[in-house]
């Protein structure tokens, strides 16, 4: 089938199977491998992109459903300069292996978007579809809660 | 990857959706959000020859109060649900059910009558509609119909919609309230129920009260509503319906729970879960979302 | 007595200006920006291959036939291959496993067969059409049946196997080696002791759940050289057993490389070589071709490394006053269907199995016993998590029988510098009653928390660990170290940057040396071709070993530049430093020469010829105090381990008395990191490691049928922690006790950080319920079944 995507921005013409998981297609089609295969099933978060801002699992929607709709991944959020919560990450030491930092970087820069001062809570919240099997999570949430209260400051 | 192949139908009308249902019926899957969907074919567990998308067709994907119905269209995701002031003002339930749903990530995709299609005994949509006695609306071939939600699940996996039919919305039935859902899990994080509870009380003593993941389907608890029917809430009455929870209930010990200990959890969620009902309906209690257990 | 070691690293100095620093990692910029490349990342053109793998269905099962025709002829298929193909055996310290089964299947998910096509899916396809007739025997699931004087024997030919010398396998029984340590007289000490515990614990298995799945890229060029991109902890190990393993292909040592490029989490999982022995066969089979296999989610549970089940039978005697006398410990490891690398788990199990404690009579029995389950294998805390729960639930216990405060009782038993160790040698320099004074301070030990929910108790526990590196005893670490024009560094190792920070600390430490700043050093991950030899990237043991080994290139580049200054302008070695990457001179405070302006061209000379040139150096380093020979009955004799890193953990939990929820409000972590070469990247290990330790307590567990069948391989049914499930306060506290041979004195701390998580939570359980629970996990459903069933009795 053909399929027209958008992916940071860039249109892609794309001749794809129904059964192409859209997972598959960013990584082997487009070439943008930071969306990571960790489970296939929904259950690791480490695939996930965002579609219209919004975060999803790539490996449970298959390629022809993002007809029409704008795919962010990592590499579109910090393209020109990393961001406030990028900037954050590398500085409190946040990850280790790194495996599900892209995903991780995504839901929380889905969530500053929509709360911009977000609770411990919110942040755990929104991380928690998100496996780390590293850190504990701990200096991730911290890192995030600090681009929560910059965010305060610049409002305030 | 998923190795199964298969052909893809976007239709853009409900008439066009049918008329692809009925063409293919038997090897055919409806699309929404695919979060199961999509995890199921990749696991091979289903094998269609027809995959149809509806995400296309115009007006599935509304949350509307008419009078006191609270509609809630097909392509109505959780993450909807939790953001829509609504559902927060007339049916704060379904946010406390949709919050324990997996993750946003997952939330963000799935539907909410996706949910109740999949069918699966931890089900979280189905204790909660139940509670707020919902109409589910289908079309097919023959026209539309309705089904009560009591009569909606038939068995694992299993439902009243035949291959032709989609469901275009589900209807609540809205009137001053308070409820709970009471979902155990095994940690703190995402998880499917190990058994849960939906309540809700209405003004003059009336009570609603469904459980997942302890029988094939979510089950709706007539016997213990019927002995809580008309009676104030207060230990003795609490009391009697906890000792009706193992007649209403038929759990098995599988890898996420025993038999046994669903059915004592049964037991104290349905008791945690009347008492914090009853808190909302006056107005007071924990805020919807504060987890009982 | 202290043990002397021949190489004294420098001593530890206030004036650090890169070692003890947080400093920001190295890789973080890569990581955070998707830039970091895994190796599923990697691009290998139109002509790459993928791999699929027919599996067993059965746990033990003779194979009759294998028809690969259906599959030969299905679309996109370039090669079927059986073990006919690669009917060789190998393994890391014994050699029981085979690149495909031999004529016998003996767990679930067993490779079988592998199917080369041109496209995932159609290998995928292809695998399903490859048939298999089997002639199923009984499996033996239980370690305990499977010692039993009648049992099944899983691999007859036990007692043919190569395998390393300080094993000692028991031929025609399961018993693959039996690690024995036998110190003083046990019977006596328990005849005279005040009082004797004797319990039994159970540990089931437990999975690494690495995000990233197990990846292996390889291709066998039309030169013959096969080169294979892994991920993995151990390049150098893997190419090494590729060579043995394939060398009646031909292949040499030199014509085999091994690329890793970032791994996505390893604790212990991709160590040694597992799922890509199978890869590396693929790609022999398919000259010409990369050919890629990446394992599934549930391939990566199933068959890949697990960490082994125990059960553990303990003994301990006490006098009144506290002391503790003799401890029996014997441990029946499930190790499963092949224990190549398990088999080492059992055997530092068994060397260290009185936990750190000063034991003066001891029996331990450590036994690696053949299951028809997964191969069991290498795991973060490498059998030392498995035996503290049930040792140091015992010794809570032990201490409410003689009226003893737990935290005393552990004190005033607790191994330090100079007490003799299990084996006859001596304890390191080691802070574990600092460690436990400030644990016990940070969660308040001795102060009764009240819960203000009715529904829910509090309760405190405390749990002491150690763990020493378990490897060959000559297990070994090399650098090379070159200056670049503007005086920036190039660090070539081959340890992994698994997420520990690795590289990080690896520059700090050459840093250091030599007066620069972190920034200006790149360390990244190896290429066995380019990079010098790492044994492997296990054992907590790279800070330690690699890090000497980088120091000591740097000591060799920092003599070089001291070399050509002083050929140049005279001045005395002795008086020459480096700082602000510059080489400066004490009796000289206006000399100050960049490092910029002579480490690659050298510097000219008033004749105008010039002198120097780059800057190269190199080190290595492989501890010589060490040797794995003694006595197979006693364990008496050797020096086994290089030393032990020590701490103490200690929580506050909240329970729910109904449903048995555990909350865990707050957790203290004290590990003795000899000298934390950066403070941020221990308090990441110890945050880490004890949310992963608290996960085997408190949820995690591999479920298997009735038939071998693992039934949870997914994170729907095998949970893992998520932002949810951590302690709401994590209080990481750095003890630094230096290690004399340790670069500035550190010693390694990677693995320890989960090892008391288990019994410090079952003892906290006791604390707040009076309910001890003996068999991990500590589910909720465990506690709240146990408190109903108390209340009923």
């Amino acid at each position: 089938m053909e399929l027209s995507l958008n992916v940071n921005n860039e249109e892609w013409a794309l001749d794809v199977a129904p059964a192409d998981v859209l997972l598959d297609v960013l990584r082997e089609r487009v070439g943008t491998k930071s969306p990571k295969i960790g489970c296939e099933r929904g259950d690791c978060g480490s695939c996930t992109i965002l579609i219209d801002g919004r975060s999803v699992r790539s490996c449970l929607v298959l390629a022809v459903e993002a007809e029409g709709h704008e795919i962010t991944t990592v590499e579109g959020i910090g393209a020109d300069h990393l961001s406030e919560l990028q900037n954050l990450f590398i500085s409190n030491n946040s990850f280790q292996c790194g495996f599900c930092a892209p995903g991780i970087v995504l839901s929380a820069t889905e969530l500053l978007a929509r709360n911009p001062s977000p609770s411990r809570h919110d942040v755990q919240e929104a991380l928690s579809g998100n496996l780390c099997r590293c850190t504990g999570y701990e200096p991730i949430i911290e890192a995030v809660l600090a681009a929560g209260e910059r965010n305060e400051e610049v409002s305030a | 990857m998923i190795a199964h192949e298969f052909a893809y139908e976007r239709p853009t009308t409900l008439e066009e959706a049918t008329r692809v249902l009925t063409e293919h019926s038997g090897s055919v899957r409806l699309l929404a959000g695919g979060t199961d969907l999509v995890a199921w074919l990749r696991d091979d567990a289903v094998a269609p020859d027809l995959v149809v998308d509806i995400k296309a067709i115009p007006g599935l994907d509304t949350i509307e109060l008419d009078g006191d119905e609270l509609h809630v269209g097909s392509l109505v995701t959780f993450t909807d649900l939790i953001e829509s002031e609504v559902v927060a003002e007339h049916a704060p339930l379904l946010i406390e059910m949709a919050e324990t749903v997996a993750s946003p990530g997952i939330r963000n995709r799935a539907t909410m009558v996706g949910n109740i299609c999949s069918a699966v005994p931890s089900c979280d949509a189905g204790p909660v509609l139940m509670a707020y006695d919902t109409t589910v609306h289908l079309i097919g071939p023959g026209g539309a119909r309705s089904v009560s939600i009591d009569d909606w699940f038939i068995g694992l996996r299993e439902t009243a919609c035949s291959d032709d039919e989609v469901v275009t919305h589900l209807t609540l039935a809205l009137r001053p309230h308070g409820g709970v859902y009471v979902k155990l899990m095994r940690y703190g994080g995402e998880d499917l129920a190990q058994a849960a509870v939906g309540i809700v009380e209405y003004p003059g003593h009336e009570y609603r009260v469904a459980f997942g993941a302890v029988a094939p389907t979510p089950i709706r608890a007539h016997r213990i509503e019927e002995v809580l029917r008309g009676k104030p809430l207060g230990e003795e009455v609490i009391a009697d319906a906890v000792a009706l929870v193992r007649d209403e209930i038929s759990p098995i010990t599988d890898m996420r729970a025993t038999a046994e200990y669903r059915a004592r959890m049964c037991e104290v969620m349905l008791e945690r879960g009347l008492a914090a009902s009853h808190e909302r309906l006056e107005g007071a209690g924990p805020a919807y979302g504060t987890r009982l257990i | 007595m202290t043990t002397t070691y021949p190489f004294e690293a420098d001593s530890v100095d206030d004036a650090l200006t890169a070692v003890g620093t947080p400093a920001v990692r190295i890789d973080g910029l890569d990581k955070i920006s998707g830039a970091a490349q895994f190796v599923d990342d990697l691009d290998f053109g139109p002509d790459l291959l993928h791999g699929a793998v027919v599996e067993s269905p059965h746990a033990y099962a003779r194979i009759v036939s294998i028809d690969t025709s259906a599959a030969e002829a299905a679309p996109g298929v370039v090669k079927v291959i059986t073990g006919e193909d690669f009917p060789y055996n190998f393994g890391m310290y014994m050699e029981d496993r085979y690149i495909f089964a031999q004529h016998h299947v003996r767990f679930v998910g067993e490779q079988v067969a592998g199917v080369i096509a041109r496209t995932h899916r159609q290998a995928v396809r292809a695998a399903k059409l490859v048939e298999v007739e089997y002639e199923v025997l009984e499996p033996l699931l239980d370690p305990k049946e499977a010692v039993a004087e009648d049992a099944p024997l899983i691999h007859p030919n036990l007692g043919d196997y190569a395998h390393v010398p300080w094993f000692f396998p028991k031929a025609d029984t399961n018993i693959a080696h039996w690690r024995k340590i036998r110190k003083g007289d046990t019977e006596k000490a328990f005849a005279e002791a005040d009082y004797v515990l004797e319990d039994t614990y159970r540990v089931p298995r437990y999975a690494h759940c690495a995000i990233e799945p197990h990846v292996t890229v390889g291709k066998l060029d039309h030169a013959g050289r096969l080169t294979v991109w892994t991920a993995s902890q151990s390049p150098h190990t893997q190419r090494h057993l590729f060579a043995e393993a394939l060398a009646p292909l031909g292949f040499a040592h030199k014509d085999v490389r091994v690329i890793t490029p970032y791994v996505g989490g390893g604790f212990g999982g991709k160590a040694g070589v597992s799922m890509e022995i199978i890869g590396a066969a693929m790609a022999t089979a398919v000259k010409g071709h990369p050919v890629k296999l990446r394992f599934t989610r549930e391939q990566e549970f199933y068959n890949t490394y697990q960490r082994q089940g125990v059960v553990a039978e303990l003994k301990v005697g006490v006098m009144n006053n506290g002391t503790i006398t003799a401890v029996e410990h014997k441990l029946y490891w499930d190790a499963g269907a092949y224990v190549e690398y398990g088999a080492n788990v059992v055997n530092a199990a068994g060397l260290s199995a009185t936990g750190p404690y000063r034991v003066p009579n001891i029996s331990n029995d450590s036994l690696c016993v053949y299951t028809n389950l997964p191969p069991g294998g290498p795991y973060r805390g490498f059998g030392y998590s498995e035996f503290h729960f049930g040792l140091e639930s015992h010794m809570d216990r032990i201490a409410e029988a003689i009226g003893m405060d737990p935290v005393d009782f552990r004190r005033k038993n607790a191994i330090v510098e100079g007490d003799e160790l299990s084996y006859g040698g001596h304890m390191n320099p080691s802070g574990m009653i600092e460690a436990i004074d400030k644990t016990a301070a940070a969660i308040e030990w001795g102060v009764d928390e009240e819960s203000k929910n009715p529904n829910t108790i509090m309760g405190k526990g405390v749990a002491l660990f150690w763990k020493a590196p378990a490897m060959p005893p000559n297990a070994s670490s090399a650098s090379f170290l070159k200056f670049n024009e503007d005086g920036s560094v190039n660090v070539s190792v081959s340890g992994m940057e698994l997420g520990q920070g690795y590289l990080t600390v690896m520059a700090q430490i050459a840093a250091e040396i030599l007066g620069l700043p972190v920034e200006m050093v790149r360390v990244e991950t190896p290429d066995t071709d380019r990079n010098p030899y790492e044994w492997q990237t296990v054992a907590s043991h790279v800070t330690w070993s690699s890090g000497l080994a980088v120091e000591k290139a740097a000591i060799e580049a920092r003599a070089k530049i001291f070399e050509v200054i002083h050929e140049v302008y005279g001045f005395e070695d002795e008086t020459l430093y480096l700082e602000d990457q510059k080489v400066k001179c004490t009796t000289d405070p206006e000399f100050a020469k960049p490092l910029r302006e002579f480490v690659i061209d050298g510097i000219q000379t008033d004749d105008g010829t010039w002198r120097g040139g780059p800057i190269i150096a190199s080190g290595k380093f492989m501890p010589e105090f060490t040797n794995a020979n003694s006595d197979p009955e006693t364990g008496q004799g050797g020096h086994p381990n290089v030393h032990y890193t020590v701490g103490a953990c200690g929580v506050l939990i909240e329970i729910d008395k109904e449903t048995g929820r555990i909350w865990v409000r707050k957790a203290a972590l004290a590990v003795d990191a000899g000298k934390a070469i950066n403070p941020d990247l221990v308090k990441g290990q110890i945050t880490g490691g004890l949310v992963q330790g608290l996960a085997t307590v408190l949820y995690e567990d591999m479920r298997f049928d009735d038939d071998g069948r693992l039934m949870n391989p997914n994170f729907t049914d095998y949970k893992i922690p998520t932002s949810f499930d951590i302690p709401d306060e994590m209080i990481p506290i750095i003890v630094e006790v230096p290690q004399p041979d340790g670069p500035f004195g550190a010693r390694g701390v990677g693995e320890h950080t989960m090892i008391a998580a288990a019994p410090v939570i079952a003892n906290a359980v006791y604390n707040a319920l009076g309910v001890r629970i003996k068999s991990m996990p500590i589910t909720q459903e465990k506690i709240a079944l146990a408190v109903t069933d108390r209340h009923h009795n």
